[in-house]
């Protein structure tokens, strides 16, 4: 029983990384339109940014607060500079448009701070606790917490704030939005910018356990598109349960059943969408998409 | 006193030409008509007005260039664009599609009573305040896209099909809650409607569009009174 | 159109028919002589080559032909590669190894498209990344086919006595013999009524049905044949690099393929032999600079395509063309995706755009993705 209650809070933590990643995408694809498969990239860069300036003498908080600040800027310029032009047009260029961004990102962390592992320094005590009779990490109970905490403000930001209003009025249309005087370039941005703050957490978060690398992240991206597409993309509360389900759920198949054992765990996601999407095509969440001709 | 003066508009999407050369006056206050049949470019000249079509010619509003300014830039000069389709923010409750309208003003007392006399002016959207502008139907979808365009207390009402895809009931009780409003506040409008007997209920004066140009111009008695004007769009 | 890049890419010179079969005349001598010049190094550069066109030439039948963004064709291609390995070592007749090179991947891409089509939209993407991120602890995990971590290797294209061929070049006749074939095929598929179907649902999937095309039969079609076509390219790597691992299917590597085919030309038979000229050839040129740069010059290149040339390297000559006629605002059409306009789907269904709400652009050209401009007739 142990066992489980550490797996499961070890996977409910992993799940909010990919939560958190996939809410990312969420955002951006409701403000845009299109997919972002260089979220995990920027979140990488991020990591890097922190690290670097921690490097420097920075307190290790100061500088995860610091390199999340320069992420909201660098997603907003992303979006405004790069991803702009493709807004208008096919979804499936933006696409290759972000993967090719993706390929510039890692690409350009590989150079400033080649392929090698880099070890990142925790935020949490390498500490455990008792809980019910399991072991469980701090750094997981923590990093669960930290990333609740940023869905729940980012929910108050949307419901409650006239800056919320104007990022969903965007989000749902933007001409309408427009004629009520709301400058939708700049919330573009704004949303751009909010995502890579959610990515950058998720990165620095998970950074220690994984080790800092250019490719940290992409198993993480390939977790957080499963969840998209469990969850719906017009689901934000949808991704993010799915993203809770995917963790626990590879976490115990990982134990559980020997023949998927932790190298293939990455395989049960995309076992469980096989499974529910012959049932479900828009996720469990989402809205069917009705397409007008 | 000219409010909007329209001159020699011509307007593109891409590379294609579409008004070849549109005029109009309004005058502070008044109200008027464009009429025409489909793809006569009625709609593009209020998207030129408001900015969302590459234009060039003159539109000025109270004497300000209006070219080259984005949507909201336009709107916020004070003027409020209801378009065609009617834009509703589906998954906004009718109350938060209030609150977008009158995104770009401060003060909160003006802006309640503003959304009291938007409730009093279409009593239907009290009802359903709570509920998501994509669960209203047509006529109420219709009217909560004036009254967003009201929220925003504006100077000239830009309205685009307002009776599209209504009942006639509906659409006539939509135009007479039209009507009240500007006795009430003196708001210009430019109305685009393929329903000339509708329009001419609320316009002074109208601009018959085809492919692109003025084809007719006069005061809604003149226009009434022609033989064309009866047979094309009045049904006799 | 998109589809036909290749027609519009063909000068007036082309057209006639003594020059085309000189041309191709030419090639065919070039194939059978060159080999026997050339060094070791460049027969085997060139067979390299070879196989990665093959594989970015299957990759376009999906993305570049038919629009739908995939990720996983080097699983397909280790998948072939694979394939070939254990029948090789398992002395199957090779008639038989290079047989089933083709049907296994392929198979396995009908399975996956019949799942992931129904979702639509963007969905073969989110699902084709996973193949070569589970391709890869798979391939370690089932030992017993694959070799584990080690990989296998497979020898079995040595040149036989009686060619008086070196090694080299009986590989590369190989590849070009294989993968001449296969290219004159897809070049055949592409051309016909296959191809029309495959760009109606590249362009214009809302309309498809009306038009008698099933969207959803096409796209499985496309990604099954992509995957065939990769198996080719498995089988090919087998003769020429002879052996296999995990890293062979490297997620890395697909996205390099996809860079590769933008960079090449999207939707053009001669745009994939130039991708596999990049994919080959970009990593020996960083590799002399320096080897971390690669993914980086690639993305950045990537990106420069895509903003000013976003039919890739084989559309350079009708731009000039272009150019000239009407003062550079043309634009090729964009490397995956539909021609209808944004603004244009926007009058048509009464939503809006972010085109709409960001205000009209000016002097912009319109973006890479569109050709078309909308019917008047949609306005009122």
């Amino acid at each position: 029983m142990g066992t489980f209650i550490q797996l499961v809070i070890d996977g409910l933590s992993t799940g909010s990384i990919y939560a958190a990643l996939a809410l990312a995408i969420v955002l951006v694809n409701q403000a845009t339109g299109l997919i972002n498969f260089a979220q995990g990239g920027m979140a990488v860069l991020s990591a890097y940014i922190a690290w670097a300036l921690n490097g420097l003498g920075i307190p290790l908080l100061l500088a995860i607060v610091a390199a999340v600040v320069i992420s909201f800027f660098l997603g907003a310029v992303i979006e405004r500079y790069l991803i702009r032009r493709f807004e208008r047009g096919d979804p499936d260029t933006a696409v290759v448009v972000t993967i090719g961004l993706l390929t510039l990102i890692t690409g350009f962390c590989a150079w400033i701070w080649t392929y090698n592992n880099r070890l990142f320094p925790s935020l949490f005590p390498l500490e455990t606790i008792q809980i019910a009779g399991a072991v469980v990490s701090v750094r997981s109970l923590g990093t669960f917490i930290v990333i609740v905490a940023c869905m729940l403000l980012l929910q108050a930001l949307f419901l409650g704030t006239k800056l919320g209003l104007a990022l969903r009025a965007v989000a749902i249309n933007p001409a309408s939005a427009a004629f009520s005087g709301v400058n939708v370039g700049r919330n573009l941005m704004i949303g751009w910018g909010l995502a890579a703050v959610l990515g950058a957490v998720a990165g620095v978060l998970v950074a220690p356990q994984l080790t800092l690398t250019p490719g940290m992240m992409d198993s993480a991206l390939v977790y957080a598109l499963a969840a998209c597409i469990l969850g719906g993309l017009s689901s934000p509360i949808g991704v993010v349960v799915a993203a809770w389900l995917i963790g626990v759920l590879e976490n115990l198949a990982a134990v559980y059943v020997p023949f998927i054992g932790h190298d293939l765990k990455i395989a049960v996601p995309f076992i469980l969408i096989f499974v529910v999407l012959i049932v479900r095509p828009q996720g469990l969440f989402g809205r069917k998409a009705v397409v007008r001709v | 006193m000219t409010l909007l003066e329209l001159a020699d508009v011509r307007a593109f999407y891409g590379r294609v030409q579409v008004l070849e050369g549109v005029s109009l006056t309004v005058p502070d206050g008044g109200a008027v008509g464009i009429l025409g049949a489909n793809g006569a470019g009625k709609t593009t000249t209020l998207r030129a007005i408001s900015g969302t079509v590459r234009s060039t010619g003159t539109i000025r509003f109270d004497g300000k260039d209006l070219r080259g300014l984005r949507p909201d830039q336009v709107a916020a000069l004070g003027i409020a664009h209801v378009p065609e389709g009617r834009g509703t923010l589906g998954d906004l409750t009718v109350r938060e599609n209030l609150r977008v309208g009158a995104y770009k003003r401060k003060d909160r007392k003006g802006i309640a009573s503003d959304m009291d006399y938007c409730l009093d002016l279409f009593p239907q959207l009290q009802d359903r305040i709570r509920s998501n502008g994509s669960a209203l139907s047509g006529g109420e979808q219709q009217m909560l896209a004036i009254a967003r365009a009201i929220m925003s207390k504006p100077r000239l009402l830009l309205l685009d099909e307002a009776s599209l895809g209504l009942a006639p009931g509906t659409a006539k009780s939509v135009y007479q809650a039209i009507g009240r409003l500007r006795s009430e506040s003196g708001i210009a409008m430019v109305v685009v409607e393929q329903n000339a007997n509708l329009a001419f209920t609320l316009v002074d004066s109208a601009t018959v569009l085809e492919t692109g140009r003025n084809a007719l111009t006069g005061s809604s008695a003149e226009l009434k009174g022609m033989d064309e004007i009866r047979r094309a769009y009045l049904g006799g | 159109m998109a589809a036909n890049t290749d027609l519009s890419h063909r000068s007036p010179l082309l057209e006639r028919p003594w020059v085309r079969w000189a041309v191709i005349g030419l090639v065919i001598v070039l194939m059978i002589v060159l080999p026997l010049m050339l060094p070791e190094f460049a027969n085997q550069t060139i067979a390299r080559i070879g196989v990665f066109a093959v594989a970015v030439l299957g990759l376009n039948v999906v993305m570049g032909y038919t629009g739908q963004v995939s990720l996983g064709q080097i699983f397909f291609v280790g998948v072939g590669a694979y394939v070939t390995a254990f029948g090789v070592n398992a002395d199957w007749n090779i008639l038989l190894v290079f047989v089933l090179a083709c049907i296994v991947p392929a198979v396995i891409g009908l399975v996956i498209a019949l799942a992931a089509a129904r979702l639509g939209g963007l969905a073969i993407a989110m699902v084709t990344i996973a193949l070569p991120i589970i391709g890869v602890p798979l391939a370690k995990r089932l030992s017993d086919f694959t070799g584990g971590s080690q990989g296998t290797s497979a020898r079995f294209s040595s040149a036989p006595e009686w060619t008086g061929l070196y090694d080299d070049q009986w590989q590369l006749y190989i590849v070009f013999l294989i993968g001449g074939i296969t290219f004159m095929l897809t070049r055949n598929l592409v051309r016909g009524k296959y191809g029309r179907a495959f760009a109606i649902v590249k362009g214009t999937e809302a309309v498809a049905g009306s038009l008698g095309v099933s969207p959803y039969r096409f796209k499985v079609l496309a990604f099954t044949i992509a995957s065939l076509i990769g198996g080719v390219s498995g089988f090919l790597y087998m003769v020429v690099i002879q052996y296999t691992s995990p890293e062979t299917l490297h997620f890395g590597h697909s996205i390099e393929l996809l860079a590769s085919m933008v960079i090449g030309g999207a939707g053009s038979i001669l745009g994939s032999l130039l991708g596999g000229i990049w994919y080959v050839l970009l990593p020996q040129v960083t590799n002399l600079i320096d080897p971390n740069i690669t993914a980086m010059l690639q993305g950045a290149i990537l990106l420069v395509v895509l903003f000013i040339l976003p039919g890739g390297l084989v559309s350079l000559p009708s731009l000039w063309r272009r150019r000239g006629r009407d003062g550079g605002s043309g634009r090729p059409g964009g490397p995956v995706g539909g021609a209808m306009q944004a603004d244009a789907a926007a009058s048509v269904v009464g939503t809006s755009t972010v085109g709409d709400a960001l205000g009209a652009p000016s002097t912009q050209p319109p973006p890479p993705t569109t050709q078309s401009p909308p019917p008047p007739t949609t306005q009122s």
